[in-house]
This record gives C-alpha cells, structure tokens and sequence, in this order.
C-alpha cells in the first residue's frame, strides 16, 4: 500500500520541468477573490489564457487521451502535476468548467469517432469552456424528468425549453445538455444529449441572485444562470450517443459529478482557518490555545482528514480501474455533510466575524463569511445529499434483487 | 500511489477468513464470550500453529518479519470474528513492548514464545484513576532482597485472564520512574478477577507483594520503560483499529445481509429509506476508519512520522466501531438483541475497545497535541 505517488527521478525531473513552467506561465496579476462572484472579467480571461497554455502542454487535462488532445500522462505524472498548481491555490482547471471533467468524459465514452475529433481537443486543450445544462425547474431531483424539447427537422433538431441554476459567470463557448426527444416514450429511453454552441439564435442566459453559487472542488462559478431555449436549432451532427440513448449518456457524467473522479488537494479553507488561529490572539492568547478552539479544530481536522483520503480513494480507484459501486455518492455526500459542520465549527471558533466580509471586523478577508454561504448552498448541486444516499443504497444493493451498476467511464 | 493490498496480503487475507470460519463459528465465539476462556482454546492452539502470532515480531526472534500492514491485514481478519486475544495483547503490543523496551537476553528468550504462542502475555498499565497517562501509575516496586516485591492493583486489564505472562507498568519507590515488569500470571501473590457484565475480556489484577527477580525488568533497570511503552503502544494503535475495522465490515456485511431478507409490510426493509440511512451511516463509518487506518500502517511501514495519523485512526476508529454497531441495531432491531444471532458480540467488543489504549477524546487531545495547536 502507498498512499503517495512513488516520485521516480524521471517523476522529479518532471516535477522540476512543471515548477519553472509554471513560474514563468502563470500570468502576473492572478488573483484570488473570497467569493467567485467577484472574479472579474478580465481576471477570468487571465485563468483562460492559463488554461490555453496548460492545454498545450497537454497539461490542462493531464490524464485525457493525446490522441483528443490531453496529455496521456500517467496518474503519478498527474498527480505532480494537480499538487503543483495546488500551490497557487490554483486547480486544473484553474478556471469553472464542466467539459473536460464531465462532457468531456461522455464524448469519450459515448460520441462517434468524429465527434470525439470534433469537440474533444477544443475542450482538453482549453479553447472552449462548456457549461453543463441539467436541472430544469420540474427535473431537480428528478432529472429524468427533463421537458426541454427537442425535436427534429432535417438536419437539425429544434430545441425549447428552460434550464436552472446552471454555469457561470463570463459565458461559455458550448453548452451540454439533455433534452426530451420523445414526450411518449418510457422513461429514461425518451432523453436526448447535445452539445450546443453558446453562440446560436434563440438562447438567451440570465443570471440568477442565490445566496452563493457554492462551487465545487476548484474553481467556483460565481454565478448561476437561467438559459431559456427558444426555437434554437442545432445541428443534428451534434447529438451524441443517438436519439433517446440520452440517460446513458448523461449516467458516465452523472458518476463523474457524484464524486468518482476523486480530487488530491488541500481543503484551502480549513488550511486557511489553522493559520488564522495560529496567529491570531483572543484576550493576549493564541486563539488555537483556547480549550473550546482545540475541541472543534480538531473537530474540523478530522472531516477534512476523512474527506481526504475518500477522494484520494476515489482518485485512486478511478485510475487504477478498480471496480467502483458506492465509492462516488458517499465521497460526495460526506463533503456535503463535513463541509456544513465544518462551516459551523467556524462559525463557532470566529463568531460574528465568520459572517461579514468588513474589512475591519471581518477575518480572513472574506474567506470565512463566503465559506459560511457556500457551505448551504453546497448541499444541493451535483445532487442533494438525500440523492447522494439514494445513489448509495442502489449501490450497495439494499432491498434489491440487484445492485445498480456505476456509470460507464473513459 | 496503490491502495491495493499486495499479492502476499490478499492472500494472507483469505487464509485468516478461512481459518476464522472454519475454527470460530459463531457458536464457538458464543460459547468462548459465554465461558471467558478465550486461550487455552482447540481454536486458539491451532491459531498458534499457523505462526500468525509472529506476524511482527522479527525473524531473528523466531517470527515472520511481517510489515504493520501484513499484521494489520491479520488483525483486520481477527476483528471479524470478533476472535477473542490475547492475540493483539501479546502478538501486538506484547511484542512491541518487549522489542522497545527489553534487553537483547530478553527478547532472545520472550520473542520466540509469543510467536509460537507459547506463551502469551497481556498489558497491565491501567489502576483505578482510569487513565493511559504514566501519572496514573501507583502500582509499586519495593526492593527486596535480590529483586522487588511489586504491590498494587491493575484494573480493567484487558486479555489478563487468558495471558500466561503480564507486564506491568510499576513505580520505583522514590516515585521517579514508571518501569515495566514481566510476571508470570501464575506467581504467587497475583490473583486475577474477570470483571463481569459488558465488559469484553477486562480483569482485574491484585499484586499482593509479588517478589520478582531484577531479570524480571524490561531493559534491566525501570528508567525508560514508561517511553518504550508509549512507543509500542503507539505502534500498536493501527493494529487494534485494524480489528476495529474488521469488526465494522462484519455488522456493516450482516445489516445489508439483513435488509435483503427480512421482510416487513411485505417488502425486504432495505426498501426503506429509514432503513438505508441506518446502513450509509454504518458504511462512512466504516471506510473512514479503514482508511485513516491504513494510512496510519502505510506511515509505519514506510518509516514517516506517524504520531497525527495514530491519534486520528484510533479516534475514528473507535468511535466507528461503536457507531457501526448502534446502527446494525437499528437495522436489526429484537433480531439483533438475541444473543444467538451474534450482533451482541460485536457490540460488546466495541464498547471496550472504545476504551481501550484510550478513548476517542483522550486520542484528540493528543491530536491537537500533534498538530502544534
């Protein structure tokens, strides 16, 4: 057993090659704002450009097939890679998108030959950003339940309908999504999947006002958005994996999204929330030498260690091959659950300046008052922890002739 | 990185599942918890025939040489059962004690017998202030004539009454040192008293003016013996969560089982989602005491600083445990209560190791203590 990757001299020298790179790529001025929100225009531009020349590298998506455009480097070689970056609280990719960790992966698995030439290098390369467009406001829980419509016409399908809570903040080049094909038909065999260009007639994207757009692991959103269809028409070319063959689509990066893929990184608030009661006093004593303040860091040590290693599990297992059932879902459902309870220990330990982003009475400029919106409003995207056990108990097989299967991955 | 056990492991893994099932069925494991005669038992001989009580005790003192992890994998097997010890008593922390604390006549004439299984011995550190912190320590030794004559009172002892030897923790009449003493449980002057009820295994010990050779002294002289022990304690930890965890696979394996067959409203009660939360929260607990532990056997192994991980496996662990066990209750419910059906095994033995080389608040403490807080 091994829980580091075994650093060969060949692994150091590419450690070495990866450190100048980055020190002499990553663009002056990158900054980390407390809250996505405020990542402003050109600052997003500044992390795309990164992106771009992590992509042709081969670096942005590592482990990505060379023949679509990705690296095709080893997970060892990956993992020095995602730990360097890690050190400027930067992550691959440093900037929010669904393609190459999600789509990206149902293209590989599902898409023709062509369409895997067509959309896979602009995405492991960094040349788009795509959004992923799945909850609609009768399809949360339920996604299956998806209404958009789309419906075909020559050479193109139709599309009309309305997604939620979906992307981000600066636009996107593509869009992701499924659809329903086939209003009569059986569940989850009526579903369609489309990649479609940002850039058509007929979308139009409004952003939503929500106490936080959470964010995943990496790089947060900033915001969500409402996307309304109308009449939009797509190239039939671009529906992959074939009409009403939707769900199994969406299944490889719906197990992606419930927390497969796994994550090596450091949890940056609870890093960050260590150093501030290290160094900062409360009555002319450290704050970490106060009782109560031990109790819940230590509290909070102890989630972030068992979320750890579940994601260095999951990391792990994703690319090794092992055989994958509840792995995903319960990665998922325990950042959800620690990330609460840890954003409760916070708000223990800082009181009143968990909660304000003042620069005067506010700790951790800002940090702190973001992570105690985020935490909330973490426990619903990707899917709410109640789904995240429904996925589990499939899973394990609970009270069923048969376990579910994971979805299918690249 | 592989987080896989290697060849030799997996295979010593299904050996120890086999020998478990074959040699402690759950009428074996109901009738040893009902007599509390863990060892000398037909099962407990031919555990000592298969040479697995050497497991880590090296090849030059007659044992296997084996890495934490293989023992760990042994362990993990054991807490199945749960097979009652002294294994990890002796295997264990025995073993590590005497290879910290011992001299090298020492270790040439004890290693080899705990790994034969020969002999067996159990840790005597803990007295009434329930503690496992060396001020708590009362337990004399007094010279006398050649040796020491040792006095006090060992309590919540576990495995004494099925350890052929003890070593105990004792204080040096000028209070200075705590030492540590290897008596055979059979000496004259030591009178063992299986403490009954809830308890899994736990005794208590009376020391009444034990007379002991100065051979008798781990290392030959007491200064010191407190650290040795506190290392091979530390050591040790990974293995008994290692158990831990094992014991956690078994209910977390019997409530899916279960849930599958029972059948209430007319559907199996895994339909339930009431149900289902009972088994997720037993599975989180128990893969995050795996994992926390096996990182703490791959720190070992692998020679790095191992101290926070410790800490944070036993506190995880031991609380998993118990945890893993209340939620299989509830899956279980009346079924669960009956002794034959041998959930209570298990939840007996988690309520003592919860305890056992320190409880989840007491490794916390030591976690803070670890992390500079």
């Amino acid at each position: 057993m091994d829980f580091e990757p075994r650093y060969t001299a060949e692994q150091e020298t590419f450690r070495t090659e990866v450190q100048d790179w980055l020190r002499d790529n990553i663009p002056g001025g990158i900054q980390h704002p407390a809250d996505s929100i405020d990542l402003t225009y050109e600052q997003y531009q500044l992390r795309r450009e990164l992106g771009r020349r992590l992509g042709d590298k081969g670096w942005l998506w590592p482990t990505a097939p060379q023949e679509y455009g990705g690296g095709g480097l080893t997970i060892d070689h990956s993992v020095v890679l995602e730990e360097e970056i890690d050190n400027y609280n930067l992550s691959l990719p440093p900037y929010y998108d669904s393609g190459g960790r999600l789509g990206g992966n149902s293209i590989l698995v599902w898409g023709s030959e062509e369409q895997k030439q067509e959309f896979l290098p602009k995405i492991f390369k960094g040349e788009i950003r795509t959004w992923q467009l799945l909850t609609e406001p009768e399809a949360g829980s339920d996604l299956a339940n998806a209404k958009t419509a789309a419906r075909r016409d020559g050479d193109d399908y139709v599309i009309n309908g309305q997604k939620v809570y979906v992307g981000s903040a600066h636009g996107s080049d593509y869009m992701w999504t499924i659809t329903c094909t086939d209003p009569e038909g059986d569940r989850h065999q009526n579903l369609s999947w489309f990649m479609v260009p940002s850039n058509l007639p007929g979308i139009s994207v409004f952003p939503m006002d929500l106490l936080s757009s959470a964010g995943e692991s990496g790089a947060g959103s900033g915001v969500k958005n409402i996307v309304y269809f109308d009449n939009v028409r797509v190239p039939a070319r671009n529906l992959i994996g074939g009409e009403n063959e939707g769900w199994k689509v969406a299944t490889t990066h719906l197990e992606l999204e419930h927390g497969t893929g796994g994550r090596i990184g450091r949890n940056w608030i609870v890093d960050r929330l260590f150093d501030y009661c290290k160094s900062n006093n409360r009555r002319g004593e450290t704050l970490s030498k106060d009782p109560d303040v031990r109790e819940r860091l230590v509290d909070i040590y102890i989630d972030a260690e068992i979320g750890r290693l579940f994601q260095l599990r999951n990391y792990w297992m994703r690319h090794s091959g092992a055989n994958v059932t509840y792995e995903g879902p319960q990665a998922s459902y325990f950042r959800k659950q620690s990330g609460l309870r840890v954003a409760t220990g916070i708000l223990d330990i800082l009181g009143p300046a968990a909660l304000t982003k003042d620069e005067q009475w506010g700790a951790g400029e800002g940090n702190f008052e973001s992570n105690q919106r985020a935490a909330i409003i973490a426990l619903h995207p990707g899917g709410t922890t109640d789904i995240q056990k429904v996925i589990m108990a499939r899973r394990i097989g609970i009270g069923r002739q048969q376990r579910e299967r994971a979805g299918a991955l690249a | 990185m592989d987080l896989a056990l290697n060849e030799e492991q997996e295979m010593l893994k299904a050996a120890v599942r086999r020998f478990v099932d074959t040699e402690y069925p759950k009428e074996t494991l109901l009738e040893l918890s009902a007599t509390g005669q863990s060892a000398p038992s037909e099962p407990w001989q031919r555990l000592a025939g298969t040479g697995w009580l050497g497991i880590i005790i090296p090849t030059e003192y007659g044992g296997e040489g084996g890495s934490y992890t293989d023992a760990g994998v042994l362990f993990e097997e054991l807490g199945r059962g749960p097979v009652p010890g002294p294994h990890l008593s002796s295997a264990a922390l025995g073993a590590l004690t005497i290879l910290e604390a011992g001299t090298t006549d020492q270790k040439r004439s004890l290693l080899p017998d705990l790994a034969s299984g020969r002999r067996t011995v159990a840790l005597a550190i803990t007295e009434a202030d329930y503690q496992w912190d060396e001020s708590d320590v009362q337990t004399l030794a007094t010279a006398s004539g050649d040796g020491y004559r040792i006095s006090g009172t060992k309590v919540y002892v576990y495995d004494a009454a099925s350890a052929t030897d003890l070593i105990c923790a004792v204080r040096t009449e000028n209070r200075q040192h705590v030492g540590l003493v290897i008596i055979p449980a059979d000496a004259p002057g030591v009178s063992i008293r299986r403490l009954e009820g809830f308890a899994w295994n736990l005794a208590e010990i009376r020391l009444d003016a034990v007379q002991i050779a100065p051979s008798a002294i781990l290392g030959a002289t007491f200064g010191g013996g407190w650290d040795a022990l506190e290392r091979a304690v530390a050591s040790s930890i990974p293995l008994l969560c290692a158990f831990q965890v094992g014991g956690s696979q078994q209910v977390y394996e019997m409530s899916v089982d279960y849930s599958r067959t029972r059948i209430q409203f007319g559907t199996p009660i895994g339909r339930f989602q009431r149900v289902q939360d009972h088994i997720i929260n037993l599975v989180n607990e128990l893969d995050a005491a795996r994992w926390t532990t096996y990182e703490a056997l791959w720190k070992l192994d692998s020679e790095r600083d191992a101290a926070d991980s410790i800490h944070l496996a036993k506190a995880v662990s031991s609380a998993a445990y118990y945890n893993a066990c209340n939620h299989a209750h509830e899956v279980h419910a009346g079924v669960g209560s009956t002794t034959e059906y041998g959930l209570t095994l298990h939840t007996t033995a988690s309520r003592t190791l919860y305890q056992f080389l320190g409880d989840p608040k007491f490794h916390r403490r030591r976690l803070a203590d670890a992390l500079g807080l």
